[in-house]
């Protein structure tokens, strides 16, 4: 067989591919051969997760994938740059979205202030951000520094909510003092330490408690009994109920205006091939639900190792199959008057990108449409273009926030930028 | 037969992509590799005429990750990585240098060891399984995108790399970083380590 035959047969391409993602990594070591694992029924495990947890169950055909493949640029984006991107992003008739800030490193989720502050939280960065919006002039400044992955944030009743891995943190009139955060206190603890899927994303329901996500350790092993659920927090006195069980690693949420029912993004398991298991939309419709992870995934696959018996019909299948690897995040519920009637009270949900994939994909906003009771949900993308012609990341967006007059602002942890989606017609 | 038609279909590979990387396909203008060479002259004097370094406690730069090189001068200069030397002299760096330094001691041929395998090397070498640590610097340890070469690294260097991240002294980068990947290791661990590393190839 020639080499040229060689490539074209199918399997072979297939190989081409995935030695080609892992070029860098290939070399005439023996060990090449060896694929990461490792054993999450040890006690050790969940006393100190490995640092390449996400590596931990890796296969043959998605070596070379890795989350070092999804870094930023060292040196960052210039303005000018980011707007060069903006201008290639694509976005339904009417619709424009422009640079609104940067210079916010990694910046995740964002909640508006009372005096129309912009709080940012951010993930490695360690840092909360305040923007300051004087007449289109926009200063950012750092308010807290070398916390560990202040990713959540939320803000009610003249105080800003942080959620910080093992804390939820409560500061009071956070506005007083514009360079620096005030003295927090603790308002709840009951918290697990493990920083892999320990990020967290807030949305606070009518009666003023907080949905929290609790993402398991792992990618994919039995989770400790803290972990792998979505709680009820009541930031006043402290106390909880968990609402959702059976949830691998959801960093967004909303709760439905019409109802009072939370929706929540998962992030599937990884290693299992380029396109399964999808990434869902989830509705909480009782409490207690249990999504399925880690028995089963998207609803319908039993997981190879941890089906153990399960099958998928005992829990509640998602709203909406996202896609695999898409990684969906933030998402809101869009209340507004600016956009067009038809998407009051839709979802719009951010998509991250994957990085456990041959080719990335995601990185992008899409629309959901659901009745109240979520019957009839379906998708439509948003805006998309954030991947390059060469198959590289432009921008990562991570979470939206809806705008007074009703435009959308959009997180972005890749170029640390903020952008403004806006409609006229 | 299989498998030595894969072993060179890999070259092949190997060669292409490796090429394809250098394609300035990153934001800004592409990577200069004569202005790095110009730059790294100054340098020179510390991490060695090419980029291998002679001197204690500095290590060598030719074959590091292009990637590795621009994430800690950027650290240097942003003060996330402390180091009296290097602080000053990254400040002094723009975004272009830092990338054109970076592609500049990417492209050079990586040291050879300089220190054969021993009873302590492979000590390390059990180490470096049980620790995970090619999850991240590759399966040859020769580093991959943020990650470092480690692959005939001066010893001492490596060591005092380990002992910085196990102190605290040096923090890593974000997702995929070092924070606590010596959690387990005791001194005497990260002395094998370190002289394994050094033997490698
Ligand atoms: C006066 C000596 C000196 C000069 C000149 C110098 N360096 Fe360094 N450099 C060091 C030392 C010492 C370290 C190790 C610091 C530590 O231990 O954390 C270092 C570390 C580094 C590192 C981190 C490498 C690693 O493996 O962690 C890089 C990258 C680097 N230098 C690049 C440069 C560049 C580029 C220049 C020229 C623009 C330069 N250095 C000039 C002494 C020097
Ligand atoms: C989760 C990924 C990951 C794992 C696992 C990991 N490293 Fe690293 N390592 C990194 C990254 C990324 C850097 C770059 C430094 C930084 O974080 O700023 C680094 C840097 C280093 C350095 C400093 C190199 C220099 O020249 O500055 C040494 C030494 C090192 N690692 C050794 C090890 C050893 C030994 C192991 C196994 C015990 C290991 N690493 C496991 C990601 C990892």
């Amino acid at each position: 067989m020639t080499l040229s035959a060689t490539l074209k047969s199918g399997a072979a391409t297939m190989l081409a591919i995935a030695v080609a993602g892992a070029a860098l990594l290939v070399a005439t070591d023996t060990r090449s051969e060896e694929l990461k694992s490792y054993d999450s029924s040890k006690k050790d495990f969940w006393l100190h997760p490995p640092d390449d947890w996400f590596m931990g169950d890796e296969t043959q055909e998605q070596k070379g994938t890795h989350v070092l493949n999804t870094l930023p640029p060292p040196t960052g984006f210039t303005d000018d740059e980011i707007k060069a991107t903006l201008q290639k992003i694509k976005l339904p008739p009417g619709f424009k979205i422009e640079l609104w800030a940067s210079g916010v490193p990694e910046a995740r989720q964002m909640a508006w202030g009372k005096d129309g502050t912009l709080y940012v939280g951010s993930f490695l960065a360690t840092n909360v951000y305040a923007i300051k919006d004087d007449g289109g002039q926009r200063t950012v400044k750092t308010i807290a520094k070398g916390m560990k992955m202040p990713t959540g944030i939320a803000y009610r009743d003249g105080a800003l909510y942080v959620a910080d891995i093992d804390k939820i943190y409560k500061y009071d009139n956070p506005e007083a003092n514009p360079d620096e955060l005030p003295e927090p206190k603790v308002v709840y603890d009951d918290m697990p330490p493990y920083p892999p899927h320990g990020w967290k994303y807030l949305a606070f329901d009518k009666d003023g408690w907080l949905y929290v996500p609790f993402g398991p350790p792992c990618n994919e092993c039995l989770p400790p009994t803290s972990t792998s659920q979505i709680r009820r927090v009541n930031p006043g006195n402290g106390l909880a109920e968990i609402v959702a069980l059976g949830v691998r690693n959801s960093v967004g949420g909303d709760v439905d205006p019409r109802t009072g029912d939370y929706w929540f993004t998962e992030n599937a398991r990884d290693w299992l091939g380029d396109d399964v298991p999808s990434d869902k939309l989830n509705h909480i419709t009782k409490i207690g639900e249990h999504f399925g992870y880690p028995y089963c995934h998207q609803g319908d696959i039993p997981d190879p190792k941890f089906a153990m018996g399960h099958k998928c019909s005992e829990f509640s299948p998602p709203a909406l199959k996202l896609g695999a690897h898409m990684a969906p995040l933030g998402m809101k519920f869009y209340t507004g008057d600016q956009f067009p009637a038809d998407y009051k009270n839709n979802i719009i949900l951010t998509e991250h990108g994957s990085w456990n994939r041959h080719q990335f994909q995601g990185a992008r906003l899409v629309r959901v449409t659901t009745d109240p009771d979520g019957k009839t949900v379906k998708q439509t993308e948003f805006a998309t273009g954030w991947i390059g012609e060469d198959g590289k990341y432009r921008g990562r967006p991570n979470d939206v926030l809806e705008a007074k007059d009703g435009s959308l602002l959009v997180a972005d942890d890749f170029t640390g930028a903020i952008y403004r989606i806006s409609y006229s017609k | 037969m299989l498998r030595a038609m894969l072993s060179s279909m890999r070259l092949l590979l190997i060669a292409v992509s490796a090429s394809a990387f250098f394609v300035g396909t990153e934001p800004g203008s592409p990577a200069d590799l004569q202005a790095g060479q110009d730059l790294a002259a100054g340098c020179a004097g510390c991490h060695g005429a090419d980029g291998i370094s002679e001197a204690p406690l500095t290590p060598s730069l030719a074959g590091q990750p292009d990637e590795f090189v621009q994430w800690q001068l950027v650290y240097f200069r942003s003060g996330a990585r402390k180091d009296e030397v290097m602080g000053p002299i990254a400040q002094a760096l723009s975004n272009d240098d830092i990338r054109n330094l970076g592609a500049f001691y990417a492209s050079l041929p990586s040291p050879k060891p300089t220190i054969l395998p021993d009873g302590l090397s492979q000590a390390g070498e059990k180490l470096a399984a049980l620790h995970r640590c090619r999850s991240c610097h590759a399966d040859d340890l020769n580093g991959f995108r943020a990650a470092a070469r480690l692959s005939g690294q001066r010893e001492d260097v490596l060591l005092k790399a380990l002992r910085d991240f196990k102190s605290g002294k040096r923090v890593g980068s974000g997702v995929a970083s070092m924070a606590d990947a010596t959690f387990e290791l005791s001194d005497a661990d990260l002395q094998a380590l370190s002289h394994y590393l050094a033997t490698r190839p």
